[in-house]
C-alpha cells in the first residue's frame, strides 16, 4: 500500500515531492477510535439536538430550536445549572486553598514530604462511587459517625439530616467533593513549587520575610500559570460533577441538589433524548467558554502586566 | 555549638507545619479507617455505636458479600476492562503521538487539533448519541463497547503528554538508525519506546485509575449485571443490602482496595501523570 502509492507520487510531472502514508497509517487507529467514540458523538449530540428524536434514534425532522425552547422555560434546567454555579464558586476557592496550603507547608518540611503527600492524595485515587458511599455512611442518620462526633466534642447543635434538608444536600455533597479533590490541587502546586528556583526562597529569608510575605510575594505569583491549570481543572470538574451527588442524593431532595449531568442522565433514561441533547449543548458551550474565556483572561493579565 | 541551636530552631519552627499536616491527614484517613474497621463489625455493634472499634474482627462479611452478591464477576470485568483499555491507549497513542511529533506531513497540525478539542467538552455533551450508536452497532451492554469508549475518551490527554515527551527526543537518534536501515516501525519498537518507559508508565498507571474508576458512561451503557464494573456493581450492591449495615462497608471496601495496593505500589508514577501536563 505504502508502496504503490508512493510510486504514483514519483510519477507525476514537477519536482519528485513523495506522498508519505506512514505518518497517517500511524494515527489512523487512534483517529478512527476517537472519531467514533469520542468526538463524532459530541458533534452529533450539537446537531441532532435541532431535530426530532424517535425513542433513541435521530430522525431527520427538523425541530428547530423546539428543544431549547422547552428546557430554557424549565426551571429544573436553571436550578440545576444554577447549582453547577454554586459549585463552581466554592470549588475554585475551597480546594484550592486547602490545597496550595498544604502543598506550601509540605514544602516546608524536611522530614515525611513523601508520607504527608502520599496520605493526603489518597481520597483522590477512588471511585466517585466510592468516595459517595464512605460519606453516605459518615452522614447516614443513625448508622453514621458525624452527628455522634459532634455530639461527643460538644457540638451537639450542629447534628442534622444532612442529606435529607433541602437547604444544605448541596453542600454537604461539597463537602465530599472537596475531601477528594484538594488532593489534586495540592500534588499539582507541589510539583510546581519544586520548580521554583531555591535562591529565591533563600533571599527571601536572608531578607528576614515571614511565611505570610513568602507567600503572597513570592510563592503564589511564581505559581501563575500552574493557578491557571488548576483553576480550569475545577471548571471542568464542578461543571461535570456526576457520581458523587448521583449516589449521594439522586439530585434530591426535590432537586434541590441536581446538577446538569444529573438532568441530562435522567432525560436520557426517559427517552427525551431531544432535550437531552439540547442541555448537554448549554452546558457544553458554557464549559467551553468559561475554560478558554479563562484561560485567555489569565494569559492577558500575564503579558499586559 | 551553633549548628545545634540552628538546628533546633529550625525544627521549633516547623512544628505548626507538621501540626496542620498531621490534622488534614487525619481528616483523609480516618473515613478510611472507619470504613474498614466498619467493615469488621457485626450489624448489631454498628448500630449500637458506630464510633467503637469492632470487638473482634468478622471477616464473614468480606465472605458474605464476595460469593453472596457477583463481586467476582464485577471483579473480572474491571480488570478485563481496564488492563485491555491501558493497552490499546498506550500502543495507539504512541504511534500518533511518534508521527504528530517526529514526522513532516499535509495536517499534522491540523489533525492534532482535533484531537485537542475533544478534551474542551464536558463528558455529557456526546452521551446521547454514544447511547444510540452503541445500540446501533449491537456495543450496548458490552464489555467491548465500554473499552471502545475508555479508549476513544483517553486518547486526546495520552496523545497530548507522549507527543510532548517524544519531541524531547533528539533527531539524530532517529537519523542514525535509518542510516542502519531501521524501519520507522522498528525504530518505535525497538527504541523510541523502550526509551519511553517511564513516561509510559506514568500514563499507563493514570489511565488505569481513571478507567477502574469511571462510573458514569458505564452507568448509562451497561445494564446487564454479568457485564457491571465495581463502581457500577457497588450501587446494585448497595441498594440491594443497604440495611445490611456491616455488608454494605465490606462492598465499598472491595472496591477500594485494588486501587490503594496500585497507588501504594506505583504512587510516584500516578503522580507523575496527573502533574505532568500541569508544569509547562
Amino acid at each position: 500500500m505504502a508502496h504503490s502509492l508512493g510510486g504514483l507520487g514519483k510519477r507525476g510531472p514537477g519536482p519528485r515531492v513523495r506522498f508519505d502514508l506512514m505518518p497517517y497509517l500511524f494515527i489512523l487507529p487512534a483517529v478512527v477510535i476517537y472519531v467514533v467514540f469520542n468526538l463524532g458523538p459530541v458533534l452529533a449530540s450539537f446537531f441532532f439536538s435541532f431535530f426530532k428524536w424517535d425513542l433513541l434514534a435521530p430522525t431527520t425532522e427538523f425541530a428547530g430550536f423546539d428543544h431549547y425552547d422547552f428546557i430554557l422555560n424549565d426551571d429544573r434546567f436553571w436550578g440545576a445549572l444554577s447549582h453547577n454555579f454554586i459549585f463552581l464558586g466554592l470549588a475554585v476557592v475551597i480546594p484550592v486553598s486547602i490545597g496550595l496550603l498544604l502543598a506550601v507547608f509540605i514544602y516546608e518540611i524536611r522530614r515525611g514530604r513523601v508520607f504527608f503527600r502520599a496520605a493526603l492524595f489518597l481520597p483522590a485515587i477512588f471511585s466517585g462511587v466510592v468516595i459517595a458511599y464512605v460519606w453516605k455512611w459518615i452522614y447516614h442518620p443513625f448508622a453514621g459517625v458525624l452527628n455522634p462526633a459532634l455530639e461527643l466534642v460538644g457540638l451537639g447543635a450542629f447534628t442534622q439530616s444532612w442529606l435529607g434538608d433541602h437547604k444544605i444536600a448541596l453542600y454537604s455533597t461539597f463537602i465530599a467533593y472537596t475531601w477528594a479533590s484538594f488532593g489534586y490541587s495540592m500534588v499539582i502546586f507541589l510539583a510546581g513549587l519544586q520548580d521554583i528556583s531555591t535562591d529565591i526562597f533563600d533571599a527571601a529569608r536572608v531578607d528576614g520575610a515571614n511565611f505570610r510575605q513568602k507567600l503572597f510575594r513570592i510563592t503564589i505569583p511564581c505559581l501563575y500559570d500552574v493557578f491557571t491549570f488548576v483553576i480550569t481543572l475545577r471548571i471542568f470538574t464542578a461543571m461535570g460533577v456526576f457520581g458523587v451527588i448521583y449516589i449521594l442524593t439522586g439530585g434530591g431532595p426535590f432537586y434541590s441538589s441536581d446538577v446538569i449531568d444529573i438532568y441530562v442522565f435522567r432525560m436520557i433514561g426517559n427517552f427525551e433524548m431531544g432535550w437531552a441533547t439540547a442541555a448537554a449543548t448549554v452546558n457544553a458551550i458554557i464549559v467551553v467558554c468559561l475554560s478558554t474565556g479563562f484561560i485567555k483572561w489569565r494569559e492577558w493579565r500575564s503579558w499586559s502586566s | 555549638m551553633e549548628f545545634v541551636g540552628d538546628n533546633m530552631q529550625r525544627r521549633l519552627r516547623g512544628a505548626p507545619f507538621y501540626a496542620v499536616l498531621a490534622a488534614a491527614t487525619a481528616i483523609t484517613l480516618v473515613p478510611i479507617i472507619w470504613v474498614f474497621a466498619s467493615a469488621l463489625k457485626s450489624n448489631k455493634e454498628i448500630r449500637e455505636n458506630a464510633l467503637a472499634l469492632p470487638q473482634e474482627w468478622r471477616f464473614q462479611n468480606y465472605i458474605d458479600a464476595w460469593f453472596g452478591a457477583s463481586f467476582d464477576q464485577y471483579f473480572f470485568n474491571s480488570i478485563f476492562i481496564t488492563v485491555a483499555s491501558v493497552a490499546i491507549v498506550l500502543f495507539l497513542s504512541s504511534l500518533a503521538a511518534y508521527s504528530f511529533a517526529k514526522m513532516r506531513f499535509r495536517g499534522n497540525q491540523l489533525f492534532f487539533f482535533v484531537f485537542l478539542i475533544g478534551m474542551a467538552f464536558p463528558l455529557s455533551a456526546k452521551l446521547g448519541p454514544l447511547l444510540s450508536l452503541m445500540y446501533k452497532l449491537n456495543l450496548a451492554n458490552s464489555r467491548l463497547g465500554l473499552i471502545l469508549v475508555y479508549v476513544a475518551g483517553s486518547l486526546p490527554f495520552a496523545i497530548l503528554m507522549l507527543r510532548a515527551f517524544f519531541q524531547g527526543f533528539p533527531q539524530e537518534l532517529e537519523d542514525s538508525a535509518a542510516l542502519d536501515g531501521c524501519s520507522r516501525f522498528q525504530f518505535y519498537l525497538r527504541i523510541l519506546l523502550p526509551l519511553s518507559k517511564p513516561s509510559l508508565m506514568a500514563l499507563g498507571i493514570f489511565v488505569f485509575m481513571g478507567t477502574w474508576n469511571e462510573f458514569f458512561q458505564a452507568l448509562l451503557l451497561i445494564n446487564e449485571d454479568s457485564k457491571r464494573t465495581l463502581p457500577l456493581g457497588l450501587t446494585a450492591f448497595q441498594d440491594e443490602y443497604f440495611t445490611d449495615f456491616a455488608l454494605s462497608f465490606a462492598g465499598i471496601n472491595i472496591t477500594a482496595v485494588p486501587v490503594i495496593i496500585v497507588y501504594i505500589m506505583f504512587q510516584r508514577n500516578l503522580i507523575e501523570g496527573i502533574t505532568v501536563g500541569s508544569v509547562k
